[in-house]
């Protein structure tokens, strides 16, 4: 769960608790009120009860008219007061029953006494006076049990009171609890769930920025902190990731360096006994040509022209090292004017040779000037070279749009290759002539293809009548 | 000094270079003395005059000394960046002869003062032309700095 649902959550348990407890406070005040008025009433009742009780008992000794009426009038009274059936709970509903039937019977009864008895025989008046103290007796004893029956009703609306009271103070102490109980488990999960988290996190950058990029936080949790210290542990990993790419790249580079060592012991230490052979040899030809035989002779010319070829192969090879190894430096290059001035110097290099040159005017392209330079110089060289045999030799460097890339090429009409052969082209001291027919190393269109493998291009050959060689150029 | 006095110093530690390379001369009609130290050490020796060369501190400075890069003990960079150290051979003309032509020996030798930079090729008929233009140049058209006194 997110911290912020959890935060939520708290909050809104916090408020409904307050809440309830507002409602129970009104609800317990209402039921308070209510328990009073009825209070109230019932003493109003008994009151009453009391007041026909002393007006009856007055009637009975004194038998005014006037306490007759103002028995009637508290009777009646009485009556509207207790024909309410609110006045009670429905469990004392019974209470109120008998009230009613006691103070209606006890109404009746005060009815029956005679309103003067003295007017009356004595024989009369002796059976009267026994009949009415029955009556009075009963009278007073109904009224007392009346009045008892009110007291009561009044005590239960005391208690309906008191009950409500302690709902109250129930409910507020449970509240207080309930929200006391919110507050200290929300502080344990603001300590489990953030502080401790966050305590980790803190400890994890200390970690990271003292340089122990393999340590891991992962909290576990699905909430922000969770997130954050996933997001954390990917971002070491990350650093990790291009720390080691540092450290491979490094790695290369000492590489490099170990290649450029070999490479310069390769120019200095095999060439030595090359010049030695080549040397001594001549020197044995010069110094006793006279006494050696023509094959003897031809000999010592093998060795040496062996040696310089070799020679030759070890530079060629060094020039592909470093075409390897050179740094890029890439801008916008005029391929057209390189082309131009390659075909001026070959031109000037072999006077009798009248290659026509059809360069297309305006190529561009992105790469490194220097690399460049090598790569048409060894693709026109190659062009010339193999149209050495053709009545009229022509070269054409130009461009097209192939597969939305833009192409450069090199085309010549000389002797061309054969096709089966033509992933063979690229590979180094791989000829595809024999060397007395063409010369050469067999180093040139591997080097060519160094230059645009670290350009991120590629050279491919054709060969049709006309057409002999392509390359392209991204 | 007449020609035939000046000296040529030849470092160079593989005994063939120096065989073809003595040969060259003699082919050159060079006739001069040639002398030849075998390591970057036994160069400053000669030059200062130290150790086994102690004798010759009253001799002339070789008019230029012909310097291998590769060298055993101190290289030839080495040997260079301790002559043009040294105030008594300060303008001391160096040839760098060397089978290397990495485009970073080129630079340091030159950065170092030197004064020349040939590469040994392979073919003797062309080592041969070398060594006669380099003798040509140096023993006759070029003019050697001024002596300066030594300790």
């Amino acid at each position: 769960m997110k911290i912020s649902t959890k935060g939520r959550l708290a909050t809104t348990t916090a408020l409904v608790t307050i809440a309830l407890i507002a409602a129970m406070i009104l609800w317990a005040n209402k039921e308070v009120e209510d328990a009073n008025n009825k209070r109230r009433q019932t003493t109003q009742l008994t009151r009453g009860l009391t007041e026909v009780r002393l007006v009856t008992f007055e009637y009975i000794l004194h038998r005014h008219e006037r306490a007759r009426q103002q028995e009637q009038e508290v009777s009646s009274r009485l009556q509207r007061l207790i024909a309410d059936d609110t006045l009670v709970e429905p469990a004392q509903r019974e209470i109120l029953e008998d009230l009613r039937e006691r103070i209606a019977t006890t109404h009746r009864l005060v009815e029956e006494l005679v309103p003067n008895p003295e007017t009356r025989s004595d024989e009369d008046k002796e059976s009267i006076r026994r009949f009415e103290a029955q009556l009075s007796s009963q009278i007073l004893m109904l009224q007392q049990d009346s009045v008892a029956n009110a007291f009561r009703l009044t005590d239960f609306s005391t208690e309906r009171i008191n009950a409500a009271q302690r709902r109250v103070e129930t409910v507020i102490l449970f509240g207080l609890g309930l929200i006391a109980l919110t507050t200290v488990g929300g502080a344990w999960l603001i300590n489990r769930n953030v502080l401790a988290p966050i305590h980790r996190l803190e400890q994890a950058t200390r970690e990271v920025a003292a340089g122990n990029w393999h340590y891991k936080v992962d909290v576990g949790s699905k909430d922000e902190i969770g997130d954050l210290s996933r997001n954390f542990d990917s971002m070491t990993h990350s650093l990790r990731m291009s720390f080691a790419q540092i450290e491979r790249s490094n790695q290369l580079a000492a590489l490099n360096q170990e290649i450029e060592a070999f490479s310069y012991s390769v120019s200095h230490d095999l060439r030595g006994p090359l010049r030695s052979m080549d040397g001594f040899s001549l020197a044995l030809l010069e110094d006793y040509g006279d006494k050696l035989d023509d094959e003897a002779k031809d000999s010592l010319q093998r060795i040496r022209a062996a040696s310089q070829r070799m020679g030759r192969l070890i530079d060629e090879l060094l020039g592909l090292s470093r075409v390897t190894r050179a740094e890029l430096n890439l801008k916008v290059v005029n391929l057209s004017q390189i082309a131009r001035e390659i075909a001026d110097s070959l031109d000037q290099q072999q006077p009798p040779r009248a290659v026509k040159w059809d360069i297309e005017e305006g190529i561009t392209v992105h790469a490194d000037s220097a690399l460049i330079q090598i790569a048409m110089q060894n693709l026109m060289e190659n062009a010339w070279k193999f149209t050495g045999k053709t009545e009229q030799p022509r070269v054409h460097i130009g461009s097209l749009q192939a597969d939305g890339k833009k192409e450069c090429f090199v085309a010549d009409n000389g002797v061309g290759f054969d096709m089966a052969y033509a992933d063979r082209l690229f590979g180094a001291f791989q000829r595809l002539h024999h060397e007395s027919e063409f010369s050469g190393t067999g180093i040139g269109l591997a080097i060519v293809q160094r230059i645009f493998r670290r350009h991120e291009g590629a050279i491919r050959a054709q060969a049709k009548p006309g057409l002999a060689r392509h390359f392209s150029l991204a | 000094m007449s020609e035939s006095n000046k000296v040529i110093l030849l470092v160079e530690d593989n005994p063939d270079d120096v065989t073809l390379t003595l040969r060259a001369f003699k082919r050159s009609h060079v006739m001069n003395t040639i002398a030849v130290a075998r390591d970057g050490i036994e160069a400053l020796d000669f030059l200062f005059a130290r150790g086994a060369y102690a004798s010759r501190a009253k001799d002339p400075l070789p008019t230029v000394v012909i310097l291998d890069l590769k060298l055993p003990k101190l290289d030839g960079l080495g040997v260079l960046r301790a002559i043009r150290a040294d105030e008594r051979t300060p303008l001391q003309p160096v040839v760098i002869l060397t089978s290397s032509k990495e485009e970073e020996d080129l630079i340091s030798g030159y950065s170092l003062g030197a004064n020349s930079y040939v590469r040994k090729p392979v073919d003797f008929t062309e080592f041969l032309e070398a060594v006669k233009v380099l003798g040509i140049y140096w023993l006759m058209m070029n003019e050697s700095p001024p002596e300066r006194k030594r300790l």
